[in-house]
């Protein structure tokens, strides 16, 4: 494959509702080939993009503003999307809510704004990942490898139920419910808490939790924060002094069973 | 945040995505690829001069 002579790409996106059917129009054996949709407003770094993940082997579908992205996310049914949080007509936020409602797919937010990282990992979005503006494409597509990676390995297990103090975790309902009151959490939330339940007691280090998420360490290192900070911010009555899931200093986080 | 300095980090965003693909040999770097570089670059130093001013109208030193 001849990286280096790929010409301009065409983003299609304002004019034409913001996705084109497949690259060049060619369609090619890659049936099995994950198909991920780059949305963003500037086209210069859609093309760059483009190149690292086609290079990886990806398919890859372009949108340029919300309706666009929307429009593409049903026409082509990506395995993974890469949404810029600025866009225009309507944001990135509200085109990862209309995505949620239409199938559970990982979602990789984009942003420049730092302010907007809680909200977009939390509980109301629910992003998978997010990447700081400005980033390194190369980090950014290991990302998307390792979120795929995530999202596509099987649950395995069946019928159990964890329950730790008023926290009663249902892996096959793939329910939570926190003194009877059911709690919604995202995909990460989930499997972080149902770790963390599966140790009660017992301190798990950052690597192990990376490591359990199936994450690449050096990339989700941050990110582990936040998902356990969102994780509180649903479990706890109050998270600022966790009774669940407490921080071993230095060390990672441990469940415990509550006094 | 201010909406500039999310400005400045869209437009820095299209340049260190551009330079590293031509580091990795993703992109060839066409004179026209490099003029896009070369104007992500200036719009973004374009906007220093304003994010410097809302910087400082936070700390502005008592008069004397």
């Amino acid at each position: 494959m001849n990286l280096l002579l790929r010409g301009p790409i065409e983003c299609g996106g304002r004019a034409e509702g913001g996705f084109r059917t497949k690259p060049n129009g060619v369609r090619t054996v890659e049936r099995s080939a994950r198909k991920v949709l780059v949305v963003d407003d500037e086209p210069a770094l859609i093309e760059v993009l483009a190149g690292y993940l086609e290079g990886e082997g990806f398919t890859v579908v372009r949108a340029a503003d919300g309706p666009g992205a929307v429009a593409a996310f049903e026409a082509e049914q990506p395995d993974l999307v890469l949404l810029d949080l600025s866009l225009p007509v309507f944001p990135g936020t509200e085109v990862l809510r209309r995505i949620r409602a239409l199938r559970d797919v990982p979602v990789i937010m984009l942003t420049a704004r730092t302010d907007e990282i809680d909200r977009v990992l939390g509980l109301e979005l629910g992003a998978d990942d997010y990447v700081g503006k400005p980033f390194s494409p190369r980090e950014l597509v290991a990302r998307v490898k390792t979120v795929l990676r995530r999202s596509e390995r099987p649950t395995v297990s069946t019928g159990r139920q964890r329950r730790v103090g008023d926290v009663v975790i249902d892996a096959t309902a793939h329910e939570v419910r926190v003194a009877g009151k059911p709690v919604t959490l995202t995909p990460t939330q989930f499997k972080l808490l149902d770790i963390l339940a599966e140790h009660v007691g017992q301190t798990l280090t950052r690597e192990q939790l990376l490591d359990r998420l199936s994450t690449d360490a050096d990339v989700f290192d941050r990110t582990l924060d936040r998902h356990i900070a969102n994780l509180r911010a649903r479990i706890e009555r109050d998270p600022a002094n966790p009774r669940y899931v407490v921080t071993v200093f230095g060390v990672g986080y441990k469940m415990v069973e509550p006094r | 945040m201010s909406q500039r300095l999310h400005d400045v980090r869209n437009h820095l965003a299209v340049a260190v995505a551009n330079v590293e693909a031509f580091r990795d040999g993703i992109l060839e770097p066409t004179p026209e690829r490099l003029e896009v570089v070369l104007r992500a670059l200036a719009q973004a130093d374009a906007l220093l001069p304003q994010l410097g001013e809302t910087e400082n109208r936070g700390h502005t030193p008592a008069a004397p």
